[in-house]
């Protein structure tokens, strides 16, 4: 990557306001300034319309900021997005259903002009790393939701990008499975050392996921706090039952909140 | 499991055994054996008509029908048939059916002709509307109203406009004129119902394609043309339709002599001396449309392969 600075992501001042001086003026996203490093996990988390979507949308350049600096891997989120230096999973996995899992995962690769030997490689290389290679010929529909939202993470993945934008992507998900995801996606980023930002409405999720939970607030979209959760790099099951866990649940929720205490929580976390 | 057809919900197909991944699903092989199914019960259609056409011409002739169902009007089946081996005109070598196969057979020609080039007319339309929206705005109406033009009227400007066309060495033939309104009726299916289809993918989809810095190109190629797919099929059902129809009509209206349109209205003159032989030409329009059905129908299977069957329209 870029040695600039060694920065998965840098946003200096970023505002995006919607109708610029027309009725109905909204403003997404006021003076952001954010940055998150190689090999981080950040997750944004707010309430809907505190612009933690937009943010996501403007790094990955679906959407373009309307002031502010804005770099991604190094370069312009444009040039970003052109070389395919992040991968993206949403919500929905938005699985093409006329091709197979493995034809899925190889859609990124095809647009970058790869050859079919090596893009069909490299599928099933991804597929068993999220253990689906079992279904690499299966049509998308026969597959239940949480492993199509594993096959949307594999097909992120393709380009082996050093960037991953995920919004919500376990939010349609039940709660066992969402755990059982979120277990998954710890193990893929200690496998490959991808900088992540996702976007949750979960407390514990993020909790549980990030070395650092952006708090945001609406009306306008803005960081309230950045809250640093030192869980350390091997979290399991136990973890989720951990004293350190509960503060930093606590710590993010009073954040949420806007509380005075809120500094306070966030001492605690780590003592134990 | 993993062989069926139905869409699993939630954790079922989590239990589909691994052992059983190499199995493809196979619904070609299924999707032939309903078509065979589908063949059986147009047979047994084609019995009960028969039946159905005797049953009313023998009540006619026991109690008194508000229809004529005197042998003038209603021949009886098999004088239908055997007309068919008949000379078409005293002393000529060609039977009935020969004229009547003939004749359909320089129709479907002429109506597949149509269709082709409706159905890529209609495509290209769609993906232009798609692609530019002030396309959209400005075309669609006109489209519409192409539609609302009646044949009858546009017919004879078409084969006189035709006719002083020449590129070339190619000199316009009243056929392409044929083939002209035939494409001009099926373009339009096609058109609406691609336009749909390319507009179908989620929102989400279709920024997972910007995300990846897909062209427009790209993009209406990878995932705006096979979305469009389900909603294409039965546009092209419609469409095909229309070029039958509107080859028929076309050949009526434009006096343009060896297709099956211009034998309709030959043999109805002669229904005082053999009625039995318009029904011999409207057996063979039948059959056309039958033909272009089943062509239809293997293009459908051809093209919703890959899809789950529940979104097969």
């Amino acid at each position: 990557m870029s040695g600039a600075a060694h920065h998965a992501v840098q946003a200096q001042g970023v505002w995006k306001i919607f109708n610029e001086g027309q009725a109905g003026e909204v403003t997404a996203l006021q003076d952001v300034t954010l940055s998150v490093e190689d090999g981080e996990f950040v997750s944004l988390i707010g309430p809907s319309g505190c612009g933690k979507s937009t943010l996501l949308r403007v790094i990955a350049d679906l959407t373009s900021a309307t002031r502010g600096q804005m770099t991604v891997a190094g370069v312009t989120p444009h040039e970003a997005r052109q070389k395919q230096l992040y991968g993206m999973a949403f919500q929905q996995a938005a699985l093409f259903e006329w091709r197979t899992v493995r034809r899925n995962v190889e859609l990124p690769l095809e647009l970058m002009g790869w050859a079919k030997d090596r893009r069909r490689t490299r599928a099933m290389e991804l597929l068993e790393m999220v253990q689906l290679a079992d279904f690499a010929d299966h049509r998308p529909w026969q597959l239940s939701g949480g492993m199509q939202q594993r096959v949307a993470i594999a097909r992120s993945l393709a380009v082996d990008p050093p960037l991953l934008l995920m919004d919500e992507p376990f939010g349609a998900l039940d709660e066992m499975t969402r755990e059982r995801m979120q277990n998954e996606l710890l193990r893929i980023r200690r496998e490959t050392g991808k900088s992540i930002i996702f976007v949750t409405h979960s407390i514990p999720e993020a909790v549980y996921l990030s070395d650092r939970v952006v708090v945001m607030s609406p009306r306008p979209g803005r960081i309230t706090e950045i809250v640093p959760i030192p869980l350390g790099d091997s979290r399991d099951e136990a973890t989720r039952e951990s004293e350190d866990f509960f503060h930093g649940v606590t710590a993010v929720r009073e954040a949420l909140r806007g509380h005075v205490g809120g500094a306070e929580a966030r001492a605690r976390v780590g003592e134990v | 499991m993993s062989g069926t057809q139905t869409s699993p919900p939630g954790d079922t197909a989590a239990r589909v055994p691994s052992s059983a991944s190499g199995r493809r699903p196979s619904g070609m092989g299924r999707r032939l054996r309903n078509g065979a199914v589908t063949v059986l019960w147009a047979l047994a259609g084609i019995g009960i008509a028969i039946l159905m056409w005797e049953l009313v011409k023998w009540l006619g002739s026991v109690i008194s029908l508000p229809i004529n169902t005197s042998d003038a009007t209603m021949p009886h089946v098999w004088s239908m048939v055997a007309v068919m081996g008949e000379p078409e005109v005293r002393g000529s070598e060609t039977t009935v059916l020969q004229a009547v196969m003939l004749a359909t057979l320089r129709s479907l020609i002429l109506a597949a002709g149509g269709f082709i080039i409706g159905a890529g007319v209609g495509l290209l339309l769609a993906v232009i509307m798609q692609r530019f929206l002030f396309m959209e705005r400005g075309l669609l109406p006109f489209v519409i109203a192409s539609q609302t033009v009646p044949l009858i009227a546009l017919a004879p400007l078409i084969v006189g406009i035709g006719n002083r066309i020449s590129i070339g060495p190619i000199e316009w033939n009243t056929t392409y004129s044929v083939m002209f309104i035939a494409a001009y009726l099926a373009f339009f299916p096609v058109s609406v119902g691609a336009l749909r289809g390319l507009q179908a993918p989620s929102p989400t989809a279709i920024e997972l394609m910007r995300s990846y810095g897909a062209s427009p190109g790209q993009t209406t190629r990878k995932l705006r043309f096979p979305a469009s797919v389900p909603y294409l099929v039965p546009a092209l059902k419609v469409s095909a339709a229309a070029a039958v129809v509107g080859t028929v009509v076309a050949e009526i209206s434009t006096g343009v002599r060896g297709g099956i349109g211009r034998l309709l209205i030959e043999y109805a003159r002669q229904i005082t001396s053999q009625p039995s032989k318009v029904y011999v030409a409207v057996l063979g329009a039948l059959v056309m449309g039958l033909i272009v059905a089943a062509l239809v129908a293997a293009l459908d299977m051809y093209l919703t392969r890959n899809l789950p069957k529940e979104t097969n329209a």
